[in-house]
């Protein structure tokens, strides 16, 4: 079992960060959701994963973050190789991974402020940072006059900012957004973006699912195509 | 520092959470150490007693034929080879007439006619002031019947048996609710917390998600134990003393609670039973995050 993790983040550091090779995952009895999947990206790369609902972009999103386990091939983050992680390590791995759900996964009883200042929580930072990273991440999405509302009494489109922001307070190595502008309008997906691009300047890796071609269309980008579990 | 401030924001946030299913928790863990320590309170006193009346036991050894000094010897020498006694006096007739013409007080004069010779020669044997003696004294009384020129043997033996067999039956009584107490406790503390835990299954999954580490998750969990074993053994024993407190005012003049005076639990015990409960609930606790984080 590995047991200690590599940890190494600079920005635009050209070497590999995500390594996926030949992944295939089925979900039982036969329901094949990604096919021989291979795909790399580097420290500091920005990437859109795009294709139709049910091609397979939150399943290959759910492997990177350890939520499912691929049925065959290799997965590496940061030369970790997620197979062979303890517990332990893969918990240590999580709180350098942001992603943000498709599904939210927020907690609907805590206000918004309780809900990003969960994954720096989780690692013990300063209550003073947490509370500035909050109240910044907050200002830029345009939810400043929310935080001490439940999260769940807020409409879909204030939640889908509440898990980007989540995903993004730690400032991760790596951030996962699947359908991350699916309820916004286009003000908002405005928000949304410019803070991906802050967050990648900054050297974090990102890996947005996306069907919504507003936001991949003229950048430059790498982008891949899912279909039917398989990466074009 | 920074751990342990996390880890009380986030109890005091569960506890809010789910803070009628934690009270009713604390009641029973009061509950419990209030029933356990009222019998161990009764038991304790109850010995105390025991070695009190103890203290004030004889027994009376009637003799067929009076002793020479010679004979009172050899009898010394035979019941001191049985146990340890404090003390033996020989009493003559006439001694035990005067005593009972004493004891009759102004009706004495039904003894005008009597000679003290209707009166046997006895010894009265004071054994080692122990209350375990009690449990032997039938045992001591068979082996001086069985002596050479004993006649009878008399200690109030009605008394003691059923002392003796009071203090059994509470014994029991203690171990037996301790036992089932300290198992009830357990499973209440355990099912209780591993009940919030699986109202909380969403809110754990998304912290697991978000990297939290297994000592994130319990040791909230384990805090709660610790606080629940706390707060409800010390609510338990301060009604108890509440209680002891009004059964001393209101019941002292009793003429059994007049015998010897009612003591509350040493320092030393309540506090085995204090660190008891902590230990049993933080145990619970453990036993249903465990449980819960093998799923």
């Amino acid at each position: 079992m590995v047991e200690t993790l590599n940890e190494s983040l600079s920005p635009h550091d050209h070497s590999v960060l995500v390594e996926i090779v030949k992944v295939t995952k089925i979900y039982p009895p036969d329901v094949m959701a990604l096919r021989n999947v291979s795909l790399s990206a580097e420290k500091g790369e920005l990437i859109f994963l795009t294709g139709p609902s049910g091609a397979g972009k939150t399943t290959l999103l759910k492997l990177l973050c350890r939520q499912e386990i691929p049925t065959k091939g290799l997965i590496e983050i940061d030369g970790n190789d997620l197979n062979t992680l303890s517990d332990n390590a893969i918990q240590k791995l999580r709180q350098r991974i942001g992603v943000a759900y498709q599904d939210f996964k927020l907690l609907p009883r805590l206000s918004v402020f309780q809900n990003i200042a969960m994954p720096m929580e989780v690692q013990f930072k300063n209550p003073k940072d947490i509370r500035n990273r909050v109240t910044e991440l907050l200002a830029k999405l345009g939810l400043s006059d929310k935080q001490n509302k439940p999260a769940g009494k807020l409409s879909r489109g204030e939640q889908q900012r509440i898990t980007i922001a989540r995903a993004a307070a730690n400032s991760p190595l790596l951030l996962l957004a699947d359908e991350p502008t699916g309820n916004l309008d286009a003000v908002t997906t405005g928000l949304v973006m410019d803070l991906f691009q802050e967050l990648n300047e900054n050297g974090s890796t990102i890996i947005i699912a996306t069907h919504d071609e507003s936001i991949y269309r003229g950048t430059n980008h790498r982008k891949f195509e899912l279909q039917q579990g398989e990466l074009f | 520092m920074r751990f342990f401030l996390f880890i009380f924001t986030q109890t005091l946030r569960n506890i809010c959470h789910s803070w009628g299913v934690q009270l009713m928790t604390l009641l029973t863990v009061t509950l419990s150490v209030l029933i356990f320590s009222f019998f161990y309170l009764i038991y304790t006193n109850m010995l105390q007693a025991g070695e009190k009346l103890g203290q004030e036991l004889r027994l009376t050894v009637y003799l067929e034929s009076p002793l020479n000094p010679a004979e009172q010897e050899e009898f010394k020498k035979k019941v001191n080879s049985f146990g340890k006694v404090e003390k033996i006096i020989f009493i003559t007739p006439e001694q035990a007439f005067q005593r009972l013409a004493k004891q009759l007080g102004n009706d004495s004069d039904v003894l005008a006619d009597l000679s003290p010779a209707f009166l046997p020669f006895s010894a009265e044997i004071y054994p080692e002031k122990d209350f375990h003696n009690l449990s032997r004294i039938k045992e001591f009384s068979d082996y001086l019947k069985n002596l050479p020129g004993t006649q009878k043997v008399q200690y109030g033996q009605a008394w003691v048996e059923r002392f003796g067999h009071f203090v059994k039956l509470l014994r029991f009584i203690v171990i037996i609710s301790g036992t089932l107490l300290i198992l009830t406790t357990l499973f209440m503390v355990s099912s209780t917390l591993r009940l919030t835990l699986y109202a909380r299954q969403d809110e754990l999954k998304v912290l697991r998600y978000l990297g939290a580490t297994n000592s994130y998750i319990k040791g909230p969990v384990l805090i709660e134990g610790f606080a629940l074993g706390l707060f409800g053994s010390s609510l338990g024993l301060g009604a108890l003393f509440f209680l002891f407190q009004w059964i001393k005012i209101n019941f002292s003049s009793a003429v059994f609670l007049g015998l010897f005076e009612l003591r509350f639990l040493p320092m030393t015990t309540s506090a085995v039973i204090l660190l008891g409960s902590i230990m049993l609930c933080t145990l619970g606790s453990l036993l249903s995050i465990r449980r819960l984080l093998k799923r």
